[in-house]
């Protein structure tokens, strides 16, 4: 909490504040709230009801209608705030609506009845979320199959992705073999070609090795990723080669030299390959899109997509996934950016 | 414990060849000191010897087989690096233990090897420490401990002192020299320090340019060095060289160390030389007089206590015959037999 503070009341000099200090604040809140309130505005969103959504102008925050519970009535009554004929204002119970003429209840005394113009009664609105946009997806679709196929593609690349790489790094780097940086700007210079170009012969492949449609079409291609040999290479780079030498008069094995020196110092490159892998295979959206045709094996970006139907879409909901769908990017940054600042320091300074 | 013999061994990177040729044999429980200016291919013949460089001609023999072929892993031998090398996200308990863990030791038997070697390197307390945490002197010691662990035929050690400071470093040469007399294990120890050389070995290899000028205990290299190059490397400061004649020979050059110059006439036979004294250094216990004589060379005289001279003085300095080196002026510089 202190670090906090001392960040946000951070100035150039130790007196008072400089011009220079409002204008970096004034930019760094403009920053904030470019960045920021958009996801904030979904956030909210996500919490309002169908109804509430639709509403013009729209609010800020989400409202629901108040209910009552009346004696009598199964279902809870809507309150509305009446201009009754005589000029009284009061919180009624609705229970009916004929045409323009609407029929309420006072609910602490249900027998008398008011009929009024629908245009004398206002709802009476309080501040609710709406869970039930969260609650129903999980139901109402096979919200949990689709999340559960982003998370094992994600989980399993990720995986594999970091432990090829650092493999294919750990030679390039460690190893003196003939053709070596041949192939290090073999694999360098696939970085120039645009995926969209290798779409169609990856797609080739995978359908030849009968992948289409399974979860591992989606896996297999994207796990040997250039930017992460590079990354991990220049990385391990700046281990000592006396570390290795050391672990070789320890009667170490290649195996275990890699397993138990070079991977657990490449700690901080790991991690910030890790991140981006979990990101790039999380917000994947084309390669799974021509992977995946059937429903039960769609991601949850394939999914969001195919929520957007052609004549409706139902938006809370879709809101509601699109949050869900953030939140496990948000957690990875969150857990693991300490050590991509730990990894740029460590490379920096050796 | 093992002997280690080197026949005919060639290093080459393409081209270059930077050992030529080096031939040596390191007896059962030796220590044996390489020293050389760097570059000279010391630590590449340690490397050489540890497995982590191949050997391009010739044999490298331990204890009668030979092992060109044979991977660092499988040789036996343990080696101390410069820099220690230390496994920076591994405790001083998970360093020691890194070897035998490899080797496949039960747990146990681990446990007593490695608070064996913590206690006798006095680790003990430092044992869950992680490298970063310890001291230049204590990373030293557990550098050392991760080679004494495994019980190596043959220990290896790069130039291990040269990180520390000069008190640290005296004290570590003595613990070294007492780890060899209790392990009785072979040794092999690469400096470029000739005081650590000659205070450590019981056998020095001079090398120059991949070369060995020469071998032997160090007080042999100090009394009969081969050529001119070991008796400048050897002794501080260096030996004196003075162009001149012998009987049957001229031109040849004449050694003569600098604590063997004695000031004024002596009885025993000698060479009586006129000196104007440049620069003095007084120590309290020894002075240093850097002279010119007459035809412009130079001569540095060491003298026992302290001395009551100021620069630009001249003084009579006396070289005594049964002191002198005499070497030919080719490249090589060969030592002759004394005239």
């Amino acid at each position: 909490m202190r670090n906090l503070a001392a960040m946000l009341s951070a100035r150039r000099g130790r007196g008072k504040p400089d011009w220079t200090d409002w204008l970096s604040y004034a930019y760094l809140l403009l920053g904030l709230v470019l960045m920021f309130f958009p996801v904030l505005w979904l956030v909210l969103s996500s919490f309002k009801s169908a109804a509430a959504l639709n509403e013009f102008p729209p609010q800020l925050l989400p409202y629901g209608q108040k209910t009552v519970e009346v004696a009598g009535h199964e279902a809870p009554l809507p309150l509305y705030r009446v201009t009754l004929p005589d000029g009284a204002v009061r919180e009624l119970a609705e229970v009916r609506r004929i045409g323009i003429q609407a029929t309420l209840i006072d609910p602490a005394a249900p027998e008398q009845e008011y009929k009024v113009n629908i245009r004398d009664r206002k709802p009476v609105r309080e501040f609710r979320l709406a869970l039930g946009n969260y609650t129903e997806i999980f139901n109402k679709f096979s919200f949990g199959t689709f999340l559960w196929n982003s998370v094992f593609i994600t989980v399993v690349a990720t995986l594999i992705t970091l432990l090829f790489n650092a493999m294919a790094a750990f030679a390039l780097s460690k190893y003196r073999f003939a053709g070596r940086d041949t192939v290090f700007l073999l694999i360098i210079s696939t970085l120039m070609i645009p995926p969209t170009i290798i779409l169609v012969p990856n797609f080739l492949v995978v359908s030849q090795l009968g992948l289409l449609n399974s979860l591992w079409g989606v896996i297999w291609p994207a796990v040997a990723t250039p930017t992460g040999v590079f990354l991990l290479r220049q990385y391990m780079l700046t281990i000592p080669d006396e570390l290795i030498e050391a672990a070789r008069m320890d009667h170490a094995s290649e195996w275990r030299i890699f397993w138990r020196i070079v991977m657990p110092l490449s700690a901080p490159a790991l991690a910030v390959l890790a991140i981006f892998s979990v990101m790039w295979r999380w917000n994947d959206f084309l390669w799974p899109l021509i992977v995946l045709s059937r429903t039960e094996k769609f991601t949850l970006q394939l999914a969001l997509n195919a929520f957007q139907g052609e004549l409706t879409t139902e938006w809370h909901y879709l809101l509601a996934m699109t949050v869900i769908t953030l939140v496990p990017v948000t957690l990875v940054f969150a857990f693991l950016q300490k050590h991509i600042t730990t990894g740029i320091a460590a490379s920096g300074v050796k | 414990m093992a002997a280690l013999q080197l026949k005919r061994v060639v290093k080459r990177y393409g081209e270059t060849t930077v050992i030529h040729g080096v031939d040596l044999e390191v007896r059962d429980g030796e220590f044996v000191v390489f020293v050389g200016p760097s570059g000279c291919g010391k630590s590449t013949l340690l490397r050489m010897i540890a497995g982590l460089e191949s050997v391009t001609e010739g044999d490298l023999l331990i204890d009668g087989k030979r092992v060109n072929d044979v991977s660092a892993a499988q040789r036996g031998l343990a080696m101390v690096f410069q820099s220690y090398a230390l496994y920076p996200h591994m405790t001083v308990y998970q360093n020691l233990a890194f070897a035998l863990e490899n080797l496949g030791t039960p747990r146990a038997e681990i446990d007593a090897k490695v608070q064996a070697a913590a206690k006798m390197l006095r680790l003990d307390a430092l044992l869950e420490r992680r490298p970063t945490q310890l001291s230049g002197g204590q990373r030293q010691r557990v550098a050392i401990g991760r080679a004494i662990v495994r019980n190596p035929t043959i220990f290896l050690f790069d130039e291990p002192l040269s990180n520390l400071d000069a008190e640290l470093r005296v004290q570590m040469r003595s613990e070294i020299t007492a780890l060899h007399d209790r392990l009785g294990t072979t040794m092999i120890y690469v400096t470029h320090d000739q005081v650590e050389a000659m205070t450590m070995a019981d056998r020095i290899v001079v090398l120059r340019g991949g070369r060995v000028e020469q071998i032997g205990t160090p007080l042999e290299l100090y009394n009969r060095p081969a050529n001119r190059f070991v008796a400048g490397f050897i002794g501080s400061p260096q030996m004196n060289f003075l162009s001149g004649a012998v009987a049957g020979r001229e031109d040849v050059l004449l050694g003569i160390r600098p604590e063997h110059i004695a000031l004024g006439a002596t009885s025993a036979p000698s060479l009586t030389l006129t000196a104007t004294i440049d620069r003095i250094e007084q120590l309290g216990a020894a002075s240093f007089l850097y002279c010119a004589l007459a035809g412009g060379e130079k001569l540095t005289v060491h003298t026992a206590g302290q001395v009551d001279l100021a620069s630009g003085e001249q003084v009579e300095v006396s070289l005594p015959v049964g002191a002198t080196h005499v070497f030919d002026t080719s490249e090589a510089g060969s030592a002759l037999p004394r005239g």
